[in-house]
């Protein structure tokens, strides 16, 4: 995974900026740490020092800090000026992380939405819109903690220990040397450790998964049990399971938590070792206290961004891979047919499939061949088992699905075949659609199902729109209801519309004009 | 403490020795950061006194064994406190199992939306993370934040005073900032971000809608609405987190300005030596990293108790009737409703029904949406109380006990589980042989199809296994409602999203229920389903 998406970067403006701001603040970070060690170093050199200190032990880097330092009012007060701009930094870094953080989030959110409106009903049918929908709510999400932690340690690594390498290079060149060669080995130990593990975690991570879906199964499946009078059996099998979960993560956690180890091993053991060289060094007297001081600070401040970037590494995972899953699917493609004119009238229009079919994801044809025609003033029922297309070949009739062979038809023009079609817009406003569950908007959420059925059903009759769809018109209605429906349909078809249903109900069968049969089919 | 927190807490059974080893590990870990910095400050000032290198050998291995001590101990603490609040989880799981098992109905039924369970899930989860992610963090700060003053304070008292109390600064200042930053997102957090995946849903799923009623703008004008209100939730909590990580920078700066002020100063006053100043002005540079850990363990408690609130509700209160023992099944016995009235509480009662069923017949129960269908069957079987009048099986009124051995409910919506074929009819009853099992399936048209399966009988299904149509489901749920040997049978809507081919195989499998001599009743609104019955009651006002 890399750790910064380039996407991210290129399409979403709040980021680039963000991203800017900092690694700004990452440099007058790390230029404060720097500079609060050397005070430190100077301000305590003095009372160490088992002689007066002559020269600067701080060589050429000693000129951020002047020897006046050494004097601890001074030295307080820089230290104050340092600990309030470090204090500045970091409420200004959070705030930024915290608001490009939700900008980011909200900006790749409308988009992904955006996008799978756009992708149209037969996406939308997938099933894929709750996936979406977890995506743009809660996976998202994770991309905060990436924002507000991960990120600014990542830049703290790539500006904080570059500098500090070159300063500890520029006090102690052995203590240096010791940096230098423990550094690289975090990253490739972790790596090493993460490619011996990687099939050892994927299993314990498989197993994890499957036991906790048991779990939850054995859960849900409580009102049956109860209703059969054995919901209590399980309460064993749910122990047994959690059991198992808990072996398999904790199998999993013990190799995980072995980078984690090895990180903090390595980066306290150099420091340790920088400390210790220093000592004896100092004892034999090859190097200044006031130098072995600034070192002894600086050492852990070198380590710590890598420390931290290895910590929320986790968190960070979590929230590119719903980037990663974002972007995957915003690249993909609409319904790219040209569009040729807008559509004529459909008023007093016949529409009708010619050979129509549409692929289906099982990679048949649902419906496959079909072909008929819808004349005004007749009331044309689909009919035919589930899954085999009829609610497909009514979206078609609407423009809301276009075919993958043969072509939809209105009084001799053609509306759409596989390679082209006319105007979306100008086809689909002169048709009343009314789908399964209808939706309604904010207004019809209130409202149970069958009442947004039926007030959904009285728009599309009331509306003047010359084609009348109506995908299973009387479900979820009681029988009054389905009586007025039906005589509903009837009438606007006596009154010259163009009326096509999809349907299982007798009653509505019987009070059809045209019976047609939609099948599946395999594609040719 | 949340009282929902401190509940769910109490029943993992996590006992005190398990925090106190896991504070330990954690503070052995980080103890060490400290350590190494205070044992190191030593070296270097004793070293600056140039002394014989043996002077500076011991303190030479203690800051080896600290540089080495904080990986390894941080390692064992945090398999130390994963591993009991594993534990814990599985604890915790397994009651509300069992606390949702015997259940009023009204939270049973509430498992029948998988979102529900799903959460519960993660909710469960939360309330480990609390333990580990909140507790043993917080528990670490406490203890190492006292061993690092504790360490000052011996070399110089007022060091040391001065060190605690920026500790508890850093500790405390943050935590209540902190808090209040969990507050407001769990407060409007929330609530907009429900409405955004409403939004969400409504703009993806319904879009074709949306286009052929012009209603696209609207639905795009709720999207970015709600969008904003969860950009400006967010806002409103990030701004007291950003002053908690500001004012932990603040104090752990002021702790050190003081600890070094007072070090420089009791030297030049004589009252320490130089490595002793050393100590209590370097230790403070690694000793406010277990307080750093407190904003992160402050959001996780909240987290947490959300969490906890959420099970607490769930697992409501237990239905007595659920634990009572079972009468005897009563053979063969004619169930009769008498003035029957039901419904929910506070919802309108259906009108009083009066019928009897005898042994080897059936009653369809019809009416419109919402008048009470799956009420009055709910009622039949115990699980409410009749608003008035009654319902008895024999002489006997039904309770959730009697399932299973007086009568069989199945659900509409009735669940199969991710098991064997086989396995999921003996949901029905636990001792269903092989050879019942496949005559059960004969019964409702479905051996031929489980014969086609790879493992045929011992075939998965479900997530991870073989897909069920709804068709497929139905005859199977048929199948196991064939297999409870009871004499009651109570099954809702078994003809929805059945072809004609299902509702032939369902119109077996009620014939031979009959035949059996069992007494059903059918909730339905299709025609041909009503056709099965001896008799039809319509509970639509007449």
């Amino acid at each position: 995974m890399r750790p910064l998406d380039p996407r991210l970067i290129a399409r979403i403006g709040p980021a680039r900026r963000y991203v800017l701001v900092t690694a700004v603040l990452g440099v007058c970070t790390a230029l404060l740490i720097l500079v609060q060690a050397l005070v430190i170093a100077r301000a305590l050199a003095p009372i160490l020092a088992p002689t007066e200190l002559a020269d600067d032990g701080l060589g050429w880097i000693g000129r951020l800090v002047p020897l006046s330092v050494r004097e601890l009012d001074v030295a307080l007060l820089w230290l104050a000026v340092i600990v309030a701009a470090r204090t500045a930094l970091m409420w200004l870094q959070e705030r930024q992380a915290h608001r490009a953080g939700t900008r980011v989030v909200s900006e790749l959110r409308s988009a992904v939405v955006n996008h799978g409106a756009s992708l149209g009903l037969r996406w939308a049918a997938s099933g894929r819109a709750a996936d979406v929908t977890t995506l743009v709510t809660r996976g998202l999400d994770n991309l905060l903690p990436y924002f507000v932690r991960y990120l600014p340690q990542l830049f703290l690594a790539v500006t904080v220990t570059p500098i500090m390498i070159v300063v500890v290079l520029g006090l102690d060149l052995i203590s240096a040397i010791i940096v230098i060669v423990t550094l690289p080995l975090v990253p490739m130990f972790m790596v090493l450790i993460g490619r011996l593990t990687q099939a050892r975690s994927e299993r314990h991570l498989a197993a994890m998964q499957r036991v906790g879906t048991q779990t939850l199964d054995l859960i849900a499946g409580i009102p049956t049990l109860r209703g059969l009078g054995r919901a209590r059996g399980p309460a064993a099998r749910v122990r047994e399971l959690g059991d198992a979960h808990r072996r398999a993560t904790m199998a999993s956690l013990r190799v995980a938590f072995l980078s984690g180890m090895v990180l903090e091993l390595l980066t306290t053991l150099s420091v340790a070792l920088v400390a210790v060289s220093m000592g004896f060094r100092l004892a034999g007297g090859h190097i200044g206290v006031e130098t072995a001081l600034a070192v002894l600070v600086l050492a852990p401040e070198v380590y710590l961004p890598l420390r931290n970037v290895g910590t929320h590494f986790h968190a960070s995972a979590d929230g590119l891979a719903a980037a990663d899953k974002a972007f995957e699917f915003l690249g993909e493609t609409v319904d790219e047919r040209p569009r040729s004119g807008a559509a004529p009238s459909l008023a007093g229009a016949t529409v009708s499939l010619r050979g129509f079919g549409v692929a289906a994801a099982d990679g048949r044809l649902a419906p496959a061949d079909l072909s008929f025609a819808a004349s005004p003033g007749a009331v044309t029922v689909l009919v035919g088992p589930n899954g085999e297309g009829k609610s497909t070949a009514l979206a078609a009739l609407a423009g809301l699905i276009k075919p993958d062979a043969g072509s939809v038809e209105a009084g001799g023009v053609t509306l759409a075949t596989a390679q082209e079609c006319v105007d979306d817009e100008s086809w689909t406003s002169q048709c009343a659609w009314v789908p399964q569950r209808p939706d309604l908007g904010p207004e019809g959420r209130v409202l149970s199902l069958g009442q947004r059925q039926m007030r959904a059903l009285t728009r599309a009759f009331e509306s003047d729109r010359p084609v009348l769809l109506l995908d299973e018109p009387t479900a979820h209605l009681d029988r009054e209801s389905r009586a007025s429906v039906i005589a509903a349909i009837a009438a606007a078809a006596a009154a010259g519309r163009t009326v096509v249903v999809t349907t299982h109900e007798p009653e509505l069968i019987d009070a059809a004009t045209q019976v047609v049969t939609v099948t599946a089919g395999v594609s040719a | 403490m949340n009282p929902f927190l401190k509940a769910a807490v109490r029943d993992t059974g996590i006992t005190r020795w398990g925090y106190i080893r896991s504070v330990l590990a954690g503070t052995l870990a980080l103890g060490s950061a400290v350590g190494l910095s205070a044992v190191a400050a030593w070296l270097i000032a004793r070293a600056a006194q140039m002394p014989s290198p043996a002077d500076l050998a011991l303190a030479a291995v203690i800051v080896r064994f600290f540089g080495i001590g904080r990986g390894v101990f941080r390692y064992l603490e945090r398999i130390v406190s994963h591993d009991t609040a594993l534990r814990g989880v599985v604890r915790l799981r397994e009651l509300t199992y069992e606390r949702l098992s015997a259940a009023s109905a009204r939270t049973v039924l509430s498992l029948r939306r998988g979102d529900i369970v799903a959460r519960a899930g993660a909710d469960l989860d939360s309330v480990g993370d609390a333990v580990v992610r909140s507790f043993i963090p917080i528990g670490v700060a406490v203890t190492v934040s006292t061993a690092a003053a504790g360490i000052v304070a011996w070399q110089l008292p007022f060091a040391g005073g001065a060190l605690a109390l920026a500790l508890l600064l850093a500790g405390v200042v943050p935590a209540v900032l902190t808090s209040r930053s969990a507050r407001i997102a769990a407060d409007a957090g929330v609530t907009a971000a429900a409405e955004l995946s409403v939004a969400a849903l409504s703009a993806i799923e319904a879009n074709a809608e949306h286009r052929v009623w012009d209603a696209g703008t609207e639905a795009r004008a709720a999207l970015e609405g709600a969008n904003r209100a969860v950009e400006d939730a967010a806002d409103d909590a990030a701004r007291p987190a950003s002053l908690a990580a500001a004012s932990q920078t603040l104090f752990s700066g002021l702790g050190l300005i003081a600890c070094l002020a007072l070090a420089v100063n009791a030297v030049r006053h004589g009252d320490i030596s130089g490595p002793a100043a050393a100590i209590v002005a370097l230790t403070p540079l690694a000793a406010f990293e277990a307080v750093g850990a407190i904003p992160a363990a402050i959001m996780q408690y909240h987290r947490s108790a959300i969490a906890a609130e959420r099970l607490a509700a769930m697992t409501d209160e237990p239905d007595p009737a659920a634990d009572a023992n079972p009468a005897p099944a009563s053979g063969r016995a004619e169930l009769s409703m008498t003035n029957l009235t039901v419904g929910w509480p506070g919802a309108t009662p259906t009108r009083p029904v009066t019928a009897t069923v005898a042994p080897g017949t059936a009653l369809a129960l019809v009416g419109a949406s919402g008048v009470g269908k799956t009420t009055l069957l709910l009622t039949t079987a115990g699980a409410l109380e009749p608003v008035e009048g009654a319902v008895t099986l024999g002489d006997t009124r039904l309770t959730p006990a009697d399932a299973g051995v007086s009568y069989a409910l199945t659900l509409e919506d009735a669940h199969l589980f991710g098991t064997t074929v086989l396995e999921n009819l003996r949901a029905a009853r636990s001792g269903v042989t092989e050879d019942e099992a496949w005559a059960a399936l004969e019964r409702v048209g479905l051996a031929q199809w489980v014969r086609s399966l790879p493992q045929g009988i011992d075939t998965e299904l479900g997530t991870g296994g073989h897909t069920v149509s709804g068709g497929e489901r139905r005859r199977l749920l048929m199948a196991r409602a064939l297999l409870a040997d009871v004499p009651l049978q109570l099954l809702d809507e078994p003809g929805e999203h059945l072809d004609t081919a299902g509702i032939a195989a369902l119109e077996a499998a009620v014939a031979e229920m009959r035949a059996e001599g069992r007494t059903v009743i059918i909730v339905t609104h299709d025609d041909a389903v009503m056709a099965m019955a001896d008799q039809v009651v319509s509970l639509d006002e007449s």
